[in-house]
């Protein structure tokens, strides 16, 4: 167990201003049998309103809305996470991880790489760690190549991308392998950006796999949310008017205390 | 249910004003007719128009070949966007996003009216057979005094209509006296809505207005005032 | 009746008066079109009736049921009743919807249930529409019109009175408002039901809304005015479909929708008519074990039946439908308004035979039907008879009880040989007249 402490903000700038603007914001992570979140501060402004809800897969999401003309818009959390590693957080499976998504589709792109590997031998985790180590050694970290439209079969096509990539890909090869398979977002050890992995179902529980390192997840991994693929976990959303050219920065950081 | 969106307010008010347009220029549109029948150079000493005076009136580009050019594509050239059928048009596309608010059998006449148009422009006496559109706007005018539930309705509307009747009683050089008279029935409307009112350029047009001289020359004057003092999107 | 049939012009001349019209868009101009009438009714008897109603009531009651089991316990799925694929792997299913039980527990407020009779007049149920499904205003008016043109005609038939659809819609709209005004939201005069949104909020007396008309504030949505007041809205009748409902929970791109009114429909603050996610009880693959769900959830028998359905998704379901493409239909599960609907009969041998190894390829895409001897209705052409192929939509609303909408609507084939009666492509309608005696 590791004591973590995060800290993530986004800001976005937007030259002219925007106006009406409704957002949707994923960044408040929440307990889990993995982590114990204690919040310290955070914030979503500008907002006339703003409220907390839960979506249908259980992450938390801040909603609100801005009706004056504002050029910048930001979010921060800071906290500690309490962090146990490797663990299989028992609960009922969701059949809906089983079928292919939006971004995880069987197509033959998935089915041609599930043939090359073959990933025969032993349990779901062991097959999925084995496709995990496939993958990690077949394709490429290449930021820049792809984008949050990316579909795992074009991804497979261009051979290299990022974790977001890497998560699909991993998913839309258990699901066709029968194993079911979620994506996640959240922060990892380090300063940087949010971070991307998969958790696969495997002996009544979830269990984090991070195909972009080749890692098992452990205590160095803080979730914010997850679902079928990136879409469900769209940090945020938003739809505001004007005309405008927007600009962000996101930091994330976390570190090891005590 | 008297609540009234922005866009309906919109809507409600060029409804008005379309409405109006169609009807006030097809009357006189029905003189200029019977002037061009005469030799073009024959001075009868009124104020009935030529064509082409009448579109420069209109402020409105004298596009028109020659007369039988100017009867068939101001009154029913739908690709023309001054004729008399494309505003029926504009009328229609306001009216029939209100249905809630104005009912179905007021709309009933804004559809009567611009079918008619296109019923009249095969006909063989063309102007003659617009004289519905005439009946049909009267209907319909009589329509939304007796089938608008809503006051603020009607007083919306009604603002469009007679600010677009003064509008082109201004252009058209009617007589001071007809002016004052769309004048106050405008204003009598516009103070019971909430319409969002220029109020510098209403008082300056009441001046004018109130000086109670004939605008022949400097009734842009008044006109540009006009244009602005419902602000509307 | 023949002083009806000797008024069809007048009829249909009122019809173009009232604006009784839908839009298509042809080469993307959009364009709008007369909806055909015919004076011929649709005449269902008291006899026939009576189960009929009772019928529909139970489907859409063992729907509804299945709808919030499926959002909630799942307990058919993990009784085996339904496969899990048929459920979950539906594009209709939306987890977004995960846990939600809307006001009531009504999902499935306005049902459109498409039926054709038989040539032994019984009726076969062709799909449910428990989403938006629309057409309930035309035979509103068209009675409205006939009784004016052939006053007659009803004065002699004991025919209930259909002229109470708004009323109905209204108090299925009341029994789940959550406080606040009604509104009928429309994405917009270019929608190809744009007549019905304005005349249905004309006749129930709801606001219809464009949905930039509508925010959400503080987990409340309200009406904006055009004196910048706000109404608080306690339901929502939308007619836009769930992808384009909130670009904040579904379809990011959508322009039209309101943003975050999923969070105040969760939030219980809102009702929406109908409730989100309800595709995964109408597609085409769901509707093989509707009269499972009937037994499951209701321990009674269906009244209605389903036309004869394979699902190639069973062993011995494709092996038959593979044998007997040639006299089966086949449709696509994810298409809906007549497209994705082949005949085998039409189907060249090559073009059977791709169809086999479609079948057998995405065997969860199709289901298989047999053809059904249909009972033609006749319609006048010109001063003729002629008959024609038709089916009926039953209006089923489920406020406080379910109720059936005493009437429907009739749309016919206008091509002598064509099965497919939509609108979109070129049908009519007909009144409907339910006899109360």
């Amino acid at each position: 167990m590791r004591k973590l402490k995060f800290h993530y903000r986004t800001v976005m700038r937007f030259d002219p201003p925007v106006c009406r603007h409704s957002y949707a914001v994923r960044c408040v992570p929440v307990d889990t049998q993995a982590q114990k979140i204690q919040i310290e501060s955070r914030y979503v402004k500008p907002a006339d309103s703003l409220n907390e809800t839960v979506d249908g897969f259980g992450n938390h999401r801040y909603v609100g809305y801005c009706q004056g003309y504002h050029s910048e818009f930001e979010y921060e959390v800071r906290g500690v996470a309490e962090v146990e590693s490797m663990v299989l957080q028992k609960e009922a499976l969701h059949p809906i991880f089983k079928y292919p998504s939006k971004f995880t589709k069987h197509e033959p792109e998935v089915v041609e790489l599930y043939r090359k590997m073959c990933p025969l031998e032993g349990d779901e985790l062991q097959r999925a760690v084995f496709m995990m180590n496939y993958l990690y050694e077949h394709f490429e970290y290449v930021p820049g190549v792809t984008n949050i439209d990316t579909t795992a079969a074009e991804a497979i096509r261009l051979g290299k991308g990022v974790c977001q990539d890497y998560a699909h890909i991993m998913i839309a090869l258990c699901r066709f392998a029968r194993i079911p398979a979620r994506y996640v977002v959240g922060m990892m050890i380090g300063e940087g950006a949010t971070h991307a992995w998969v958790e696969i179902y495997y002996n009544h529980g979830w269990y984090g796999l991070d195909p972009t390192n080749n890692l098992h997840v452990d205590d160095y991994y803080i979730k914010i949310a997850h679902g079928r693929d990136y879409e469900d976990c769209v940090v945020d959303r938003g739809r505001f008017y004007g005309p405008t050219t927007q600009h962000q920065e996101v930091y994330v950081q976390v570190e090891e205390i005590e | 249910m008297g609540i009234i969106s922005v866009d309906k307010a919109n809507n409600l008010f060029w409804l008005g004003r379309y409405t109006e347009r169609v009807f006030t220029t097809l009357r006189k549109f029905f003189r200029v007719y019977d002037h061009m029948l005469d030799d073009s150079d024959q001075d009868n000493g009124n104020s009935i128009l030529n064509y082409r005076e009448y579109c420069g009136r209109l402020a409105i580009p004298d596009i028109y070949l020659n007369e039988q050019d100017f009867v068939t594509r101001y009154l029913f050239d739908r690709d023309n966007p001054d004729s008399l059928v494309s505003n029926m048009e504009r009328a229609y596309d306001d009216a029939i996003v209100l249905r809630d608010e104005v009912s179905s059998h007021v709309l009933g006449y804004i559809q009567l009216a611009l079918d008619t148009f296109d019923g009249a422009k095969n006909a063989n006496m063309p102007i003659f057979a617009l004289q519905p559109v005439i009946d049909d706007l009267f209907a319909f005018w009589g329509c939304v005094d007796d089938y608008v539930e809503n006051e603020e309705c009607r007083n919306i509307i009604k603002t469009g209509k007679y600010l677009e009747r003064l509008d082109l009683y201004l252009r058209l050089d009617y007589r001071m006296q007809d002016i004052e008279k769309e004048y106050s029935k405008m204003l009598n409307r516009l103070n019971k809505t909430k319409l969002h009112i220029n109020m510098e350029k209403l008082e300056e047009l009441t001046a004018i207005i109130n000086k109670k001289t004939e605008l022949t020359e400097n009734y842009r004057e008044a006109l540009n005032c006009l244009g602005e003092i419902v602000e509307v999107i | 009746m023949q002083n009806l049939i000797d008024r069809t012009a007048e009829i249909n001349k009122m019809l173009a008066r009232y604006g009784v019209k839908f839009g298509i868009y042809k080469n993307n101009v959009f364009k709008e079109q007369l909806f055909p009438f015919d004076p011929l009714p649709r005449i269902i008897t008291k006899e026939e009736y009576i189960p009929l109603e009772k019928g529909l009531i139970q489907r859409v009651d063992a729907l509804n049921l299945f709808l919030k089991d499926v959002y909630t316990d799942k307990q058919i799925v993990k009784d085996g009743v339904i496969p899990e694929d048929f459920v979950f792997s539906s594009s209709g299913y939306l987890p977004e919807c995960e846990g939600m039980v809307p006001p009531k527990g009504i999902y499935s407020h306005i049902s459109g249930i498409d039926l054709v009779q038989a040539k032994d007049k019984s009726w076969y149920i062709l799909e449910d529409n428990l989403r938006i499904p629309s057409g309930a205003s035309y035979p509103l008016i068209a009675r409205e019109l006939c009784r004016r043109a052939s006053p007659q005609t009803y004065q002699s038939n004991r025919i209930i009175d259909n002229r109470n659809y708004h009323k109905l819609l209204r108090d299925t709209m009341e029994n789940v408002n959550c406080g606040g005004i009604p509104v009928i939201m429309t994405p917009g005069r270019y929608n190809a039901a744009y007549f019905e949104h304005s005349y249905l909020a004309e006749r129930s007396g709801c606001v219809l809304a464009m949905c930039s008309d509508l925010f959400v504030n503080e987990n409340v949505l309200y009406y904006r005015d055009y004196k910048g007041e706000k109404m608080r809205v306690g339901v929502i009748y939308r007619r836009i479909s769930d992808e384009y409902l909130d670009p904040m929970t579904f379809n990011s791109e959508s322009l039209i929708g309101v943003p975050n009114i999923m969070d105040v429909y969760r939030a219980g603050n809102v009702a929406i008519v109908n409730a989100p996610g309800n595709g995964v009880a109408d597609d085409k693959g769901i509707y093989y074990f509707v009269p499972k769900m009937i037994r499951y959830y209701l321990n009674e028998e269906p009244i209605l039946k389903n036309a004869p359905t394979y699902l190639p998704f069973y062993e011995e379901d494709r092996k038959y439908v593979l044998d007997n493409l040639e006299k089966l239909v086949i449709k696509d599960v994810a298409e809906a308004g007549g497209y994705g609907v082949i005949f085998g009969r039409d189907l060249t041998k090559e073009q059977l035979e791709n169809m086999k190894q479609l079948l057998i390829r995405e065997s969860r895409r199709f289901i298989a039907q047999e053809v059904i001897d249909f009972l033609d209705l006749d319609i006048m052409e010109g001063n003729e008879r002629v008959p024609r192929k038709a089916d009926l939509r039953a209006f089923v609303l489920s406020g406080e009880t379910t109720k059936v909408w005493a009437s429907g609507l009739t749309r016919f084939s206008r091509q002598a040989d064509s099965f497919v009666v939509n609108s979109s492509q070129g049908g009519g309608f007909k009144d409907t007249w339910v006899l109360s005696q």
